[in-house]
């Protein structure tokens, strides 16, 4: 920086003097673009390890001829495409999964929002313990916390056996190994990320606002619903793509709490890979995942354009 | 009130609330010994204010910030929960009523529109919440923008317009309800002051119109003065003194009124004889540095200390003739203000400093180290009640002292 900085001065002198070529900066002088450039480069390089090059890696294993016993035959071939889009089995998967995710982003947002709501209004002084204590779980690892479910939900766990003492079931009611006990198992795992992304997102809540409304005759449901919600929409929104797409990808609740009985697209992708050692098979589920989140992310951006628009009347560039 | 030279009946909780006198006297809008404290706060905001508002009038609640103003507009509104006292409107007791049942219009500090709603939604809010009638909704919301003038306006989004412009939106949605009462929480105090002094004269004028019953919050003296009927002054969550501008300017009730609204010079004196009484009390005083002189008011018994108030406007100075005045002084400092040029002077060898203040263009301007003679008309010197907390500070007050006992009000009501 410092061996820069006297050619910075020498090319501001040139540059007023208009002389020819004075627009292409130097070899080694600092530019802004140059800075930037500089500190992407970091980033960039780790993104492409870690992230491009697998991803290029597993793109092009889903072209590639599964052989019996795990080998693989090197080709560019859509057969393993044909044979996973044609199968019957793999379009129920991806249903359940789509299913699964839209479960729990609507239950998380439901028990999120009233949280995060509170979170964000209040004006105690014990608001950021509150805010820490509501994204503990997130210090437990979900596999930890999944397997806290099982031991709730199972047969012989907490819920049944509350339920049937007190007398008010006779048979355990099927909690865990279904597709019950994984919606609720994930809404509690998910619930820390939606409150966090809630709360940042409700910026815009101005309690004088809810004053205002209540000025005018507005009672507490109305307020709610002509004001808070409106202006807190696009931050639910925000947290429903995060949950929804945690969801999509979850791999742990399903299997713990699924018991072998819920098949989602993460839990195949495993299975194929390591159990049938079919990689191609595996990698073409991945891109079928990846298409997935593109459409959810294409879903989510509409949705948030149709709010702010339609809802928050924001035009274009309009802050 | 304390004042005995108030002719003007005013209708104060010293008079008609604590006596608990019929609803005859009382005002449209009437707040009763409304105290707010606030948990894990040293002392009250609002302690025990009482006051009354004649129907369709304009009272401003004018102090300094933190003196209580705001939360008393607020517990008005319902938004605050009053900790103790009451508030009445047309005689009904509405401390409980919650703020969306009390029908009152309410134009916040920070004019807390809906960003989501265009300018016409946000004034048709309150009658959607009415219930009222799509047609007849329409109708009111474009008369209301009419009212303001933005009736071009009406499909801007509020983030569009200026401040003045989001002010009179605040307005006409406050106003188009037809609310019972006016609520403004410092109204003008966001924007600049050109604007400020437009919207002044625009909200009485709509105010006067609408012949709507309105307070509103402020810490400027000229906005309290020029736009109210009746001015509160609030001090340390205590009302200082309730009355018209000219009352509150120039005969104010205490050593704070006196300093808060306008420039005042206070000059510690002694009685000496009190000259009448009445409407017209008067009294002869011994200001030391300066002498004998006569102030108007009610004075205590002689030999007791009191206030003198003189105005800096109503002092003259005389270069040509520095004995021919009340006293010789001597200008220590003298500043152009464009209007006026703004003196100080010393009084006598050693005496008080005044602030004197001259209309430019009227004199030939002194410079300091000259000798003038100071001088004011018959009337200008006025004695202010030497009330006891003059001596002791805020934290005097919350100290744990018996601060009930030393508000000369407080004993009164």
């Amino acid at each position: 920086m410092s061996a820069a900085a006297p050619g910075t001065e020498t090319g501001s002198d040139t540059g007023s003097t208009t002389a020819p070529g004075a627009e292409r900066p130097a070899p080694g002088r600092w530019t802004p673009g140059r800075t930037a450039a500089a500190l992407l480069l970091p980033g960039l390089v780790a993104l492409l390890l870690t992230y491009a090059m697998p991803l290029v890696w597993v793109a092009r294993m889903a072209f590639n001829e599964p052989l019996p016993g795990g080998a693989i035959r090197q080709t560019l071939t859509l057969g393993t495409f044909a044979d996973v889009l044609t199968d019957g089995h793999y379009w129920r998967v991806i249903w359940q999964t789509v299913e699964l995710g839209a479960l729990v982003t609507v239950f998380t947002l439901l028990l999120s929002y009233p949280l995060a709501l509170f979170l964000a209004r209040t004006t105690t002084r014990w608001r950021g313990l509150l805010i820490a204590l509501a994204v503990t779980p997130l210090l437990i690892s979900s596999v930890a916390r999944t397997f806290g479910w099982m031991a709730i939900l199972g047969n012989q766990g907490v819920v049944n056996k509350t339920l049937q003492s007190v007398g008010i079931i006779d048979t355990p009611l099927q909690l865990a190994n279904n597709l019950t006990g994984v919606v609720i198992a994930s809404t509690e795992i998910y619930m820390p990320f939606a409150i966090l992304v809630m709360i940042s997102g409700f910026g815009r809540l101005d309690p004088e606002l809810e004053r205002a409304a209540a000025s005018l005759g507005a009672g507490r449901l109305a307020v709610l619903r002509r004001v808070v919600l409106p202006l807190t929409l696009p931050g639910v929104l925000t947290a429903g793509l995060l949950v929804f797409v945690l969801s999509l990808s979850g791999y742990v609740t399903p299997r713990l709490i699924g018991g072998g009985r819920v098949f989602v697209l993460a839990t195949e992708i495993y299975d194929e890979a390591i159990t049938a050692l079919n990689w191609p098979v595996a990698a073409v589920l991945s891109m079928l995942l990846l298409v997935l989140f593109g459409l959810v992310i294409v879903v989510y951006t509409r949705l948030q354009r149709f709010v702010e628009r339609r809802i928050l009347g924001e035009r274009g560039a309009a802050s | 009130m304390t004042d005995p030279t108030t002719g003007v009946p005013s209708p104060t909780a010293a008079g008609a609330g604590a006596a608990g006198a019929p609803a005859a006297d009382e005002g449209h809008l009437v707040l009763r010994d409304l105290v707010k404290t606030y948990p894990g706060r040293h002392g009250a905001a609002v302690r025990g204010v009482s006051l009354s508002v004649p129907r369709g009038a304009m009272l401003a609640v004018l102090g300094p910030s933190g003196c209580g103003k705001s939360t008393t507009l607020r517990m008005i509104a319902g938004l605050v929960a009053p900790s103790a006292g009451s508030v009445l409107v047309d005689g009904k007791d509405v401390t409980g009523t919650p703020a969306h049942h009390r029908d009152m219009g309410v134009v916040f500090q920070s004019y807390a529109l809906f960003p989501h709603m265009d300018v016409a939604g946000n004034v048709a809010f309150g009658l959607e919440m009415r219930k009222v009638p799509r047609p007849e909704r329409e109708r009111r919301v474009t008369e209301a923008l009419e009212l303001v003038r933005l009736d071009h306006l009406a499909r801007r989004r509020v983030s569009q317009l200026s401040g003045g412009q989001q002010q009179r939106v605040a307005l006409a949605r406050a106003l188009v309800v037809r609310p019972t009462v006016l609520l403004l929480d410092e109204p003008l105090s966001n924007l600049d002051a050109q604007l400020r002094t437009t919207m002044r004269e625009e909200i009485r004028r709509i105010q006067q119109e609408t012949g709507i019953t309105t307070v509103f919050v402020t810490h400027d003296q000229h906005e309290a003065l020029s736009m109210a009927d009746r001015v509160a002054v609030l001090h340390e969550g205590r009302l200082e003194q309730l009355g018209t501008p000219q009352e509150i300017y120039e005969r104010p009730a205490s050593r704070f009124t006196a300093e808060f609204v306008g420039r005042a010079n206070l000059l510690p004196a002694t009685v000496v004889a009190a000259a009448s009484a009445g409407e017209a009390a008067a009294a002869e005083v011994e200001v030391p540095g300066i002498g004998r002189i006569t102030a108007q008011g009610a004075s205590p018994a002689p030999g007791e200390p009191v206030t003198v108030l003189l105005r800096p406007h109503r002092v003259v100075l005389d270069a040509h003739d520095p004995d021919g005045g009340i006293a010789r002084g001597t200008v220590l400092t003298a500043g152009y203000t464009g209007e006026t040029v703004a003196y100080r002077v010393r009084v006598g060898g050693s005496g008080p400093e005044l602030d004197v203040e001259l209309p430019s263009g009227s004199h030939r301007p002194s410079a300091p180290g000259a000798e003038v003679g100071v001088s004011w008309q018959q009337g200008a010197a006025r004695l202010v009640p030497a009330a006891p907390r003059s001596g002791g500070d805020a934290e005097a007050a919350d100290g744990g002292g018996p601060a009930g006992d030393r508000d000369p009000r407080g004993g009164a009501a």
